[in-house]
């Protein structure tokens, strides 16, 4: 009875942020960039959470989406629309190409195979200089106008918090759903015994493979809407930091909940700029936050206080 | 459970720690203006962690003080003026964060900084996007007052193409036409190496290599292998920051400097302090030079910024200096924050000598908002040390060598 109730102050809360969050100091497109985060860390926490996959390289669809995005809006039509799926599609397509390559190798093997895949994707965008800007990045775009009803309208801080609240509802949906499924059954029997799913006669290497490909998709969902958010697309959007980052989240917020990667980007992001502003060490801090959640809570934070509560 | 019980004490004193040093940098009043004033803000976003940290920093000292003269002086428009002051990292995706973090919730009136020109590029496109007026302090690729151009975004560095003909004539006619390039590989250093390779044909010599060294290289004995071969007159450097102090060193102890000249296109006093004396050498440029005997002004500067800081004030530090003096100078003279009023008084501003701080003109070419002031060519004298580390041998006015608006390629577009 507790659950739905605390689901509903949480959304209740994220649809107020325009309001609430600038009297608090913050400001809309913080929260939207920890949404952003919370989308791509939802997509690799499909993945490493539930399925088992500890994948390093998930940066990778991130900033495929968020080029695909950028490239979109420059070479193809001016349409917010499609530049979103343009980006989820170049990202998600990237991940089913490389799904049968990395679901075959287990633990650190299948980390190394997906960061050696990632910086692969980093470098064609930094030497790639005619396409992507290299090592400047993609720039020249920006949020064009949405064309709803006959009308063209502007999308500001808030309206696209809105566009990137629904979005991340959108992503929650239909992750619950696959859980709830036989398919999310399945990731999870991937996780916990391999070989027992094997003698039943499942294809195991498959399940890992659509796992990876719709996590890919998600990531690169987010590094559309990124993009977006932004006004440009980087390599660094690539780089094995930000797939770090992405892991940092999820262990930080909960693999093993639906709700983890929203709290654990949320303190991410949040930390992040906070603490950036007011010293020059933030990344010390970061870390020891990251060192004390691994160590007191090595289910993270919402495995922890569920641990509390059924105690 | 014994980890536990603790953990709750340490991460709520921490969290409260960091709680009471925010509050603590919010409260900074300044002397002499009346509570009811509010303040002109200036965002100013610098790298103060990463590969460029030790250039973010002196220009975010720079601003500090111009920004402490100006508050004695009245300020802009009679408002007091205030610096904010927050970390790029050297990235874009950071520098576009903490830009929202500006724009949205401190509500700055100027943005201005960066070091790196990935991060010029997106911060001159987020300005443009929100009317706003951002100077780039000292990010060099000739697109941001070129192709990228925009009528919001004005620099107060030189492009890449003066950086290499700051001192082109000078090392041609002294060492000879046979030049080695090793150059870091990414944008900037492709566009120092075009730039020189294109006047050094123009003049007869040949680039006789190219080696391409990854941004961030650590061992540098192959490419100095390829450079020996080659038996160059000039070993041109392109590297900046660490990678250049790595590369020197490594370059005395095979032994090069006796072999060619070593040289390169901009050089930083940020840069010679932190190598060994052995790797104390070469011929390079700078773009500003504390040490200008008989120039007025520049003596009181120096002995201000000492007193502030304890080091002498560098190329990075005059700057962020004359950045934030010129947006006020704009500002006072167009009586109001008005960004595209701003602009137009931006567009030919000169600064003053006490603001110039070295002969001659020194304005932003209205045709595409490059600052246009002196190259300082010259060398690193023998047995040099902290901080007279250069000679400078001559002063190129920078209007003879930058190329002119239309070959740089601004066409620039005003809004409405």
């Amino acid at each position: 009875m507790r659950r739905p109730l605390a689901a509903a102050c949480i959304w209740i809360a994220l649809l107020a942020v325009p309001f609430w969050l600038p009297l608090m100091g913050g400001y809309t497109d913080l929260a939207t960039r920890a949404l952003i985060y919370a989308i791509a860390a939802s997509g690799l926490n499909l993945l490493l959470g539930y399925t088992g996959g500890l994948s390093f390289g998930h940066a990778a669809y991130f900033g495929l989406g968020a080029y695909g995005a950028g490239l979109c809006l420059i070479h193809v039509a001016p349409s917010l629309p499609l530049a979103i799926l343009a980006g989820t599609v170049l990202g998600g397509i990237a991940g089913i190409l490389i799904g049968p390559l990395v679901m075959r190798r287990k633990g650190i093997y299948f980390s190394m195979i997906t960061i050696a895949f990632g910086q692969m994707f980093y470098f064609i965008a930094v030497r790639w200089n005619g396409l992507t800007g290299g090592e400047d990045g993609l720039t020249g775009f920006s949020r064009v106008p949405v064309q709803i009803g006959g009308h063209a309208v502007m999308l500001g801080p808030e309206r696209f918090y809105y566009l990137v609240l629904a979005v991340f509802a959108l992503v929650m949906a239909v992750i619950w759903q696959i859980l709830r499924s036989p398919l999310g059954h399945g990731f999870v029997a991937v996780r916990e015994n391999p070989t027992r799913l094997r003698f039943l006669g499942v294809a195991v290497e498959r399940q890992i493979w659509v796992a990876f490909a719709i996590s890919a998709f998600i990531a690169a969902l987010a590094g559309a809407l990124n993009a977006l958010l932004t006004g440009f697309a980087s390599p660094d959007n690539l780089g094995w930091q930000l797939s770090g980052s992405f892991v940092v989240i999820c262990v930080l917020g909960g693999m093993r909940s639906v709700w983890g990667p929203f709290l654990g980007a949320a303190i991410f992001i949040v930390a992040q700029d906070y603490l950036s502003s007011i010293t020059q060490n933030w990344m010390s801090f970061i870390g020891l936050i990251f060192i004390l959640a691994v160590l007191f809570f090595p289910q993270g934070l919402l495995g922890f206080s569920r641990l509390k509560a059924s105690r | 459970m014994i980890l536990k019980s603790g953990s709750g004490l340490n991460r709520r004193g921490m969290l409260r720690a960091g709680a009471a040093a925010g509050l603590a940098s919010l409260a900074l009043p300044e002397t002499g203006w009346g509570q009811s004033e509010t303040p002109v803000k200036i965002g100013n976003i610098d790298p103060r962690t990463g590969t460029y940290a030790a250039l973010g920093e002196n220009q975010i000292r720079g601003a500090t003080m111009a920004v402490a003269e100006l508050n004695q002086k009245g300020g802009i428009l009679g408002r007091p003026v205030q610096l904010l002051v927050e970390d790029s990292q050297g990235l874009p995706g950071p520098a576009i964060g903490k830009a929202q973090k500006l724009v949205n919730q401190d509500k700055v009136d100027f943005l201005m900084g960066s070091v790196s020109s990935a991060v010029s590029a997106s911060l001159s496109q987020f300005a443009q996007q929100h009317n706003l007026i951002y100077v780039d302090t000292g990010g060099h690729a000739d697109d941001i007052t070129g192709k990228k151009c925009s009528w919001n975004t004005f620099r107060t560095c030189s492009t890449t193409w003066m950086l290499t003909a700051g001192d082109f004539g000078l090392l041609y006619k002294k060492f000879g036409k046979k030049w080695f390039f090793l150059t870091p590989d990414y944008a900037f250093g492709h566009a120092l190496y075009a730039d020189y390779v294109a006047q050094l044909q123009q003049a007869g010599g040949t680039a006789v290599g190219n080696a391409l060294a990854p941004l961030g290289t650590t061992d540098f004995s192959s490419y100095l292998i390829q450079a020996r071969a080659a038996n160059p007159d000039v070993l041109i450097c392109l590297q900046a920051g660490d990678d250049l102090v790595n590369l020197l060193k490594q370059a005395v102890q095979f032994g090069m400097d006796k072999q060619m000249a070593i040289a390169g296109a901009m050089q930083e006093l940020e840069v010679l302090e932190a190598l060994p004396p052995a790797a104390l050498l070469g011929w390079w440029t700078f773009e500003w030079y504390w040490n200008q005997p008989g120039v007025p002004h520049v003596a009181e500067f120096i002995s201000a910024y000492k007193t502030k800081f304890g080091k002498v004030p560098t190329a990075r530090s005059w700057f962020g200096y004359a950045s934030a003096h010129a947006l006020a100078l704009a500002a006072n003279q167009a009586k109001t924050l008005d960004a595209q009023k701003v602009a137009k008084a931006l567009e030919g501003l000169e600064l003053p000598p006490e603001i110039a701080l070295q002969p001659g003109k020194c304005y932003y070419r209205a045709e595409d908002h490059q600052m246009i002031a002196n190259m300082f060519p010259g060398s690193v004298p023998k047995g040099a040390t902290y901080p007279n580390l250069f000679e400078v041998a001559q002063t190129v006015p920078g209007g003879t060598i930058a190329k002119p608006p239309a070959e740089a390629g601004c066409h620039m577009v005003y809004p409405g």
